[in-house]
């Protein structure tokens, strides 16, 4: 059990590491993909909207104080043709999401995958096919 | 922490990273690629949908002309012009577009501001190709959902044409492979995320090459006196997307990313 606990979060570590976005922007300049960060809140707010979709969710702390953060996700585009429909994520789920931090400090982050309280998970991830070299 | 290291180092390499000559001479950013990301976390989440590969040989219309026609995704620089050229090869910038090159920003990238890619550079999305007897039209998704003509019907191009985004376009058929000529192009536009600039003295030569049903070849000449000391060129491969459909793609809509762009251009 271990084992798999090291292997999961490696495969976690990866994901955030290996991954580039490719978007009408450059990822690397928005993002910084080697800080990892993973959110448990309720949905605030669902943008179903170009050039990407966005969620934002309120986060409680321990103190209770809550902060509000804004996570990117593909294109709805991209997103249909992975299977998300505008319904996938509803205001007021409460979820876990795992992303890259933004560079200058926000409360901004690019979604990696989302966990619904049902503990499905969806794939978030904005980087689509890019054929040839 | 050893195990990670081993399964990051299988990762890198099952990722085929591209090589990232130009950008890595002067900006340093990370190598692109991409991952099953189904695989790499587990069976509960939907795997992203593999593109559908086709096969057969090259269409032609009942005329004979090739037939360029569909959807197709690729064809053109993302993050660094240097990805189209072989292993190794400098871009032959002059000392005055080398300045503009190390000291642009990427929140100024007119593509990350919603305002179209130009030529050669290609948005990650799929587009469409349209050919008539005199026309030939591409229809992008992203890109803005912008168009560009461009105009076989044997007419030249304007001897002062208005600098544009896209250039003044006229085509002709050698073979099975679309030859596009362009000049009139403005200089704002980037080549890449990288930020490889140009000038208003930019032509174009775009040979597009269906070299089966589902797969085209494009090389394009790049002569640039204003920005580059010699002409080059690149050349990219890209597919066919049977099943797809454009779909709407309205970029200023929600537009709050470029704002939050830091630093030196990355070529991801």
């Amino acid at each position: 059990m271990k084992k798999l606990g090291i292997l999961i979060a490696c495969g976690a570590g990866l994901l955030m590491s290996a991954l580039p976005v490719f978007a009408h922007h450059s990822f690397a300049a928005e993002y910084d993909a080697s800080k990892p960060i993973e959110l448990k809140g309720r949905v605030a707010k669902v943008e179903w909207t170009n050039p990407h979709a966005r969620f934002y969710i309120d986060v409680k702390d321990a103190n209770g104080k809550v902060t509000t953060w804004n996570f990117e996700l593909a294109s709805p585009n991209v997103l249909s043709r992975n299977g998300w429909t505008r319904h996938s994520l509803q205001e007021g789920d409460e979820i876990t999401v795992q992303g890259s931090m933004a560079k200058d400090g926000s409360n901004l982050a690019n979604a990696r995958t989302v966990t619904l309280a049902s503990g499905k998970k969806v794939f978030a991830g904005s980087n689509t096919d890019s054929d040839g070299k | 922490m050893k195990k990670c290291l081993v399964l990051a180092a299988l990762a890198v390499v099952s990722l085929g990273a591209q090589t990232t000559p130009s950008a890595a001479q002067n900006k340093v950013a990370p190598a692109g690629g991409s991952v099953d990301v189904a695989t790499a976390t587990g069976p509960a989440i939907p795997r992203r949908r593999a593109p559908e590969r086709v096969k057969g040989p090259t269409p032609h219309l009942a005329d004979g002309t090739v037939d360029l026609s569909g959807v197709w995704q690729g064809g053109g620089p993302i993050g660094d012009i240097a990805q189209g050229m072989p292993k190794g090869a400098v871009i032959p910038m002059t000392p005055a577009a080398e300045k503009i090159f190390k000291s642009r920003q990427s929140k100024d990238d007119p593509e990350a501001n919603c305002l179209p890619t130009g030529v050669p550079r290609i948005a990650p999305y799929p587009w469409r190709i349209v050919q008539t007897p005199t026309h030939v039209f591409f229809l992008f998704e992203g890109n803005i959902h912008s168009f560009r003509q461009i105009f076989v019907d044997g007419r030249k191009h304007p001897d002062d044409p208005d600098p544009t985004w896209y250039g003044h376009s006229i085509g002709h058929y050698d073979g099975d492979t679309l030859v596009v000529d362009t000049v009139g192009f403005n200089d704002k536009f980037w080549f890449d995320f990288a930020g490889h600039p140009h000038t208003e003295q930019l032509h174009t030569v775009e040979r597009y090459k269906r070299t089966d049903l589902g797969t085209m070849v494009v090389e394009t000449d790049i002569t640039d006196p204003g920005a580059y000391t010699k002409p080059f060129t690149i050349s990219f491969t890209f597919n066919m997307r049977p099943k797809e459909e454009l779909m709407e793609y309205i970029c200023q809509e929600n537009q709050v990313d470029a704002q939050h762009l830091v630093g030196f251009t990355g070529i991801n």
